[in-house]
């Protein structure tokens, strides 16, 4: 926040400034009727006095413009920089934060609450400052027309504030309560639209009806309540007001009677009084608000106060080119505060290899993949790349040397073009976009949507299908030409036309590059040079397929499986053409 | 269709008397109220414009001629009307504040009444996030408008009329001089006004892509990460951000010149008053306490111009929020009752589909001269590629569309002349994304049939395959399924809505890809109750399934709209067609996933 105290403290100079001007004009006014307005030289005086109250207006005008526009300056300079920080901030938080924390806590964090935190510097700051303000110069000029009706005229005060505060308090709980109502209301709502073929279907409209009427009603109910409060806190304040001003008009006439304060002192009197009392009632708001800006400040200095995990250090960068050659010792990992997900991990695979990853959901695939960009640092043992440690590899360097292709992959809502080209920080012609959609087998497919390469993907666009999402990945790896590769799960779920493009795809990906395959199925691994069978985080098997086939173990029993599970679909086929029932009767 | 139509309009037009009408007259039933809020806003309006008269008096009648009794006298009356003016202001925000949620309530409730009834037509057509923004948004500032908005505007004016009455009282020429620039603050302020709104406007569409942003790198920042894109993202979202400074510093900036001006307006009233009515009091035609009551009155002029100003800006915007609703209200459902529509009270008969042709809008022909017989208590299986109409059909015959050309006969009658309701409620159906309800999951079954007893709602769990991992949960049935059931898994959910057709016991039972993400294990748990359910009733099932769909009394292989194949399992695997095709190609992958504890169907994502 630093950068702006001094504009801020511009803008509460300015407001000092403009109350300063208000109350001058009162003091004129009683210039005016004390010392001009009966006298023989009035009428020479009088458009002198006019102008002057002009004057006194515009620099009112000008200093009260000044600091909203000052306050204005520093709430949105501050909401600016907290966003970019923030935003920049999380990309680089690591992925043990991200796995930890929900996507809809952090975009909250990051808008309502910084909203919150900008409001409180446009708002509610200035706005304290403008009530103290305008009290103590309006309290001090009173006190120099006379002290003793000055502080008559602010008995009242201190209980103002204190009610104004209570019922502000108050207030804010029952407006959440009418707020949450609010959401209820809109959730059902959404869900009876989202959910509308199941109301048909089971003909449940009369009774959403009722449910929606039940929850608009309490909806109702509270809003009653939250105005019951207002009708009766606004009457309540303006009577104390209202009678403390008329007591202070009552004592200020009579003194004025006895001929203790002037005629002009009283009108002085009647004007700066309306200037203290009344927005006193509007400071127990701006404090309970305050306290509501201090929560959106611890919750989004939480966030600030994480740790990023470092992508340029330590700088070490391979002089040459990396060769792939890669090899794990010992390796464990665990997530923070979990048990063991990898134990004693132990292989090496040559430069240009391919190395399959076979196991149940949850046996550390994925897991192993991930620490090869440094997603998450391996808690023990060593893994070489090119013979240098791995931790030694900057993240950054890591991450441009290694394409990932993804079962479901995510894509931004760009245009195609601008997701093939993601991330890879260089000006890419059309040819070259080009040439890798159609390597990716995907370039007839984009041709055939409205506006090609510059469609939109996702809610405003296309929806492109898992098949087509892959293959976008695909010729986005293919431009970014790493040297190793990683393809999880990547040919498991997609539709049987495109499969074999997809695997095609697949092939000229993997020419030349170090593969890591992350695979359900012995025929897509069955060609690799190393085969990992995994099993609750251990390797319990490695070899090549033949090798495997040949010693007991979980290779050879799947291997066995899948096997028979063709013969079966043979027999099946075979004696529906005897005119039998299949299997399962 | 795009969905773009629908994003939020700019309304700039003029504002039509008939909707402005129409817009008062959501008040109407509740008129008392309008006219008690209406009448408490006058007497308050008229006392503040009182009050500083009588200021005015106190300083010449009591202060200047020095008359201790008449201040008292005067004194006591502002007391009196303190209290008075007290209980109006209480009046007015009550009433007016009750009435606005009232007619919240009214629009809301007449909103999703007429919801209910509109066909899924409409729904296919309208973005889910449009319809919200018209029942949650716009009802707010249509209510905003009738209550507070005609509040704001009464007190203006007559606080603008009695200040203008009594400044004549005083001195009629003064007066005058004052009331010249009372259009010029007006105009001033209303045009203010207008620009700033514009201005937040445009902050608020910056601001929802700001949130936009945030979304879509948080979901994606594995790939972010993986292709080290983080400077170019930080440039993009700076750029973005650099926009939002603008447009909010310019918007604070109008906002903060805004009274300022009209002030510096109403300052050259002032220097008239000093200057003319001091001249005045010289020849003794103005008192000092008149010279006062004319300072205040410029003074405070600009609070009911500044909501003047307010309501003329927000108003144009509040008159489009309502013709929005009006339109949504107006929208006829285009599948209603028929007149002289029945109830069979049954539909355990035959179904028939003649020669049906269906498109739905500006898209392709899905089903062509579809003809189709389907015997009471016959199980019929759909299978082929998506998108060749086999959920066409299922619409067609719970009539949530219509089609364009044929009939559909259901006992001999034709459909149109069955009750919707007769209809509807004697179809079970379970789709695939199975969708839920906030609330227990003992609700959510309940849906199926309002009546049943927990008795009841248990066995169809049990039928369902439900029951056995609904008792492993902490609070069992009643378990909340969180917002559209997001707390349980694709299977449970899929099991709980099949728990909830059961429950109907309906006479056709549809089953729309029902089970496709249920484990192996529960699959087989479930055919135990579907057998017993399916016996006696129509049962219609799209599914992957091969279990499922070898039990069927009749394979249907449906592509581009039309019957390619027909007959049972056996015979037409035997045919060596396209189900011979299907079969080889997509069951066998399936046989895999049950068998082998290496394949897993899903996704494995980084979120979880």
């Amino acid at each position: 926040m630093s950068g702006f105290r001094l504009i801020y403290l511009g803008a509460t100079t300015s407001q000092a400034l403009a109350a300063v001007s208000k109350t001058s004009t009162y003091l004129l006014l009683r210039y005016l009727i004390d010392n001009v307005i009966e006298y023989p030289d009035a009428p020479r005086l009088l458009p002198l006095f006019a102008l002057a109250f002009i004057g006194l207006a515009i620099i009112e005008g000008f200093f009260t413009f000044t600091s909203g526009r000052l306050a204005a300056q520093t709430a949105e300079g501050i909401a600016l920089r907290l966003r970019n920080f923030l935003f920049d901030h999380i990309q680089r938080l690591s992925f043990t934060y991200h796995d930890k924390t929900r996507t809809g806590e952090l975009i909250q964090r990051s808008t309502s609450d910084v909203d919150a935190l900008r409001r409180f510097f446009s708002e509610q700051a200035i706005g304290i400052g403008r009530i103290i303000l305008l009290f103590l110069i309006n309290f001090i000029a009173l006190i120099n027309l006379n002290w003793q009706l000055a502080l008559y005229s602010v008995v009242v005060i201190p209980l103002v504030v204190y009610t104004s505060y209570l019922f502000f308090k108050r207030i804010i709980v029952a407006y959440e309560k009418y707020q949450e109502q609010e959401a209820i209301l809109s959730t059902n709502l959404q869900e009876n639209l989202t959910g509308v073929r199941v109301v048909k279907a089971f003909a449940r409209q009369s009774y959403e009806s009722e449910k929606f009427d039940q929850q608009n009603w309490e909806k109702f109910v509270r809003g009653r309540h939250l105005l019951t409060m207002h009708s009766f806190f606004w009457p309540v304040s303006d009577i104390l007001c209202g009678f403390q001003m008329l007591a202070g008009f009552l004592i200020g006439a009579l003194m004025a009677i006895d001929g203790t304060i002037t005629v002009g002192t009283f009108l002085a009197y009647v004007g700066l009084i309306v200037w203290l009392i009344w927005p006193m009632r509007n400071l127990g708001r701006f404090i309970v608000q305050t306290s509501t800006g201090l929560v959106s400040y611890q919750r989004v200095m939480n966030v600030i106060k994480e740790e990023r995990e470092l992508l340029i250090e330590p700088d070490f960068h391979a002089t040459q080119n990396i060769r792939g050659e890669i090899e794990f010792k010992n390796v464990s990992f665990e997530y923070e505060g979990s048990s063991k997900v990898l134990r004693e991990i132990t292989f090496h695979c040559n430069p240009g290899e391919v190395v399959a990853l076979l196991g149940s959901t949850g046996s550390g695939k994925t897991s192993l993949v991930n620490l090869l960009p440094r997603f998450y640092d391996y808690t023990h043992g060593s893994i070489k790349l090119d013979g240098i440690e791995l931790k030694k590899y900057s993240r950054q360097f890591l991450r441009d040397h290694i394409g990932i292709v993804e079962q479901e992959p995510f894509l931004f809502s760009r245009t195609i073009r601008e997701n093939i080209t993601y991330g890879l920080g260089r000006e890419i012609t059309q040819g070259e976009i080009e040439s890798a959609a159609r390597a990716a087998a995907i370039h007839d497919v984009i041709l055939s949507f409205p506006d090609g390469y510059d469609t939109l993907v996702g809610e405003k666009g296309v929806t492109l299908s898992g098949g087509q999402k892959q293959r976008v990945a695909i010729a986005r790896t293919l431009l970014k030409d790493p040297r190793i590769l990683i393809l999880d799960d990547a040919t498991s779920s997609v539709d049987m036309e495109t499969e074999a493009e997809i695997r095609n795809a697949l092939e000229r990906l993997m020419e030349g590059r170090t593969s890591f395959i992350i695979a359900h199925r012995i025929q897509s691994v069955m060609n690799a040079d190393l085969i990992l069978v995994l099993d609750k985080g251990r390797i319990v098997q490695q070899g090549k397929h033949d090798d495997l086939v040949e010693s007991e173990g979980m290779y050879r029993q799947v291997f066995e499986l899948q096997t028979r599970i063709e013969e079966e679909l043979k027999l099946e086929i075979n004696t529906s053409q005897d005119g039998t029932k299949g299997l399962d009767t | 269709m795009s969905v773009f139509e629908f994003e939020e309009e700019e309304f700039t037009g003029r504002i039509d008397n008939k909707s402005i009408t129409r817009i008062l007259a959501q008040a109407l039933p509740h008129w008392k109220w309008l006219i008690g809020f209406l009448l408490a806003i006058a007497l308050v309006s008229i006392l503040d414009s009182y009050f500083t008269f009588l200021s005015k008096r106190i300083i010449d009648e009591g202060i200047i001629p020095g008359d201790r009794s008449a201040l008292v006298d005067i004194v006591i009356i502002y007391g009196i009307l303190l209290v008075v003016q007290a209980i109006g202001v209480l009046a007015f925000i009550y009433l007016a504040g009750v009435l606005g949620e009232r007619i919240r309530y009214d629009l809301r409730k007449r909103l999703f009444d007429h919801l209910q009834k509109l066909s899924l037509t409409y729904f296919n057509r309208t973005p889910v996030g449009w319809i919200m923004a018209r029942v949650t948004s716009d009802t707010e500032r249509v209510a905003e408008l009738v209550t507070w908005g005609l509040l704001d505007i009464t007190w203006a004016v007559l606080n603008i009329a009695t200040a203008a009455y009594f400044m004549i009282l005083i001195n009629w020429r003064l007066a005058l001089l004052v009331l010249a620039i009372v259009p010029l603050l007006a105009i001033v302020a209303i045009q203010f006004r207008k620009k700033i709104l514009l201005e937040y406007r445009r902050v608020r569409k910056i601001n929802s892509r700001i949130t936009a942003s945030y979304n879509e790198n948080i979901t994606g920042v594995k790939v972010v990460k993986a292709l080290g894109r983080e400077d170019i993202n930080m440039r993009e979202f700076g750029e973005l951000t650099s926009q939002m400074y603008r447009a909010s510093y310019r918007a604070a900036w109008l906002s903060a010149l805004f009274l300022p001006t009209v002030q510096l307006i109403s300052s050259f009233a002032l220097g008239g008053i000093v200057w003319y009515g001091g001249l005045q009091t010289q020849i003794g035609i103005m008192t000092i306490g008149g010279i006062q009551a004319f300072i205040s009155y410029i003074t405070f002029m600009m609070w009911p111009i500044q909501d003047m100003a307010h309501v003329f800006a927000e108003m144009q915007h509040a008159v489009a929020s309502a013709e929005r609703i009006f339109s949504l209200l107006d929208t006829e459902p285009d599948i209603y009752d028929q007149p002289d529509a029945i109830d069979p009270g049954t539909l355990k008969t035959d179904i028939e589909f003649r020669n049906v042709d269906f498109t739905y809008k500006d898209g392709e022909p899905v089903l062509s001269n579809f003809s189709l017989t389907i015997k009471h208590g016959e199980t019929i299986a759909l299978v082929g590629p998506t998108g060749g109409g086999k959920t066409t059909i299922i619409n067609l015959l719970c009539r949530f569309f219509e089609p364009n050309k044929g009939q559909i006969f259901i006992g001999g009658r034709n459909y149109l002349s069955i009750q919707l309701y007769a209809l509807q409620s004697r179809i079970g159906i379970v789709l695939q994304s199975p969708h839920l309800f906030s609330g227990s999951i003992r609700d959510n079954i309940r849906y199926g049939r309002l009546s049943a007893s927990d008795e009841e709602i248990e066995q169809a769990a049990r039928l369902a395959g439900a029951h056995e991992f609904i008792i492993t949960l902490e609070a069992g049935y009643d378990e909340e399924v969180g917002e559209g059931g997001n707390l349980l898994s694709v299977g449970q959910k899929q099991l709980i809505s099949l728990s909830r057709a059961i429950l109907a016991q309906p006479d056709i039972f549809i089953m729309d890809e029902a089970t496709s993400s249920v484990d192996t294990l529960t699959e087989s748990l479930i055919q135990k109750g579907m057998h017993t359910l399916m016996e006696g009733r129509t049962s219609i099932i799209i599914a992957h399934r091969l279990s499922t769909i070898k039990r069927a009394d009749r394979i249907l292989v449906i592509e581009d709209g039309r019957i390619m194949e027909m007959g049972t399992h056996s015979e037409l695997l035997q045919a060596r067609q396209h189900y011979y095709q299907l079969y080889t190609r997509q069951f066998r992958r399936e046989l895999e996933v049950e068998y082998d504890p290496f394949a897993y169907t899903k996704t494995t994502s980084f979120k979880s």
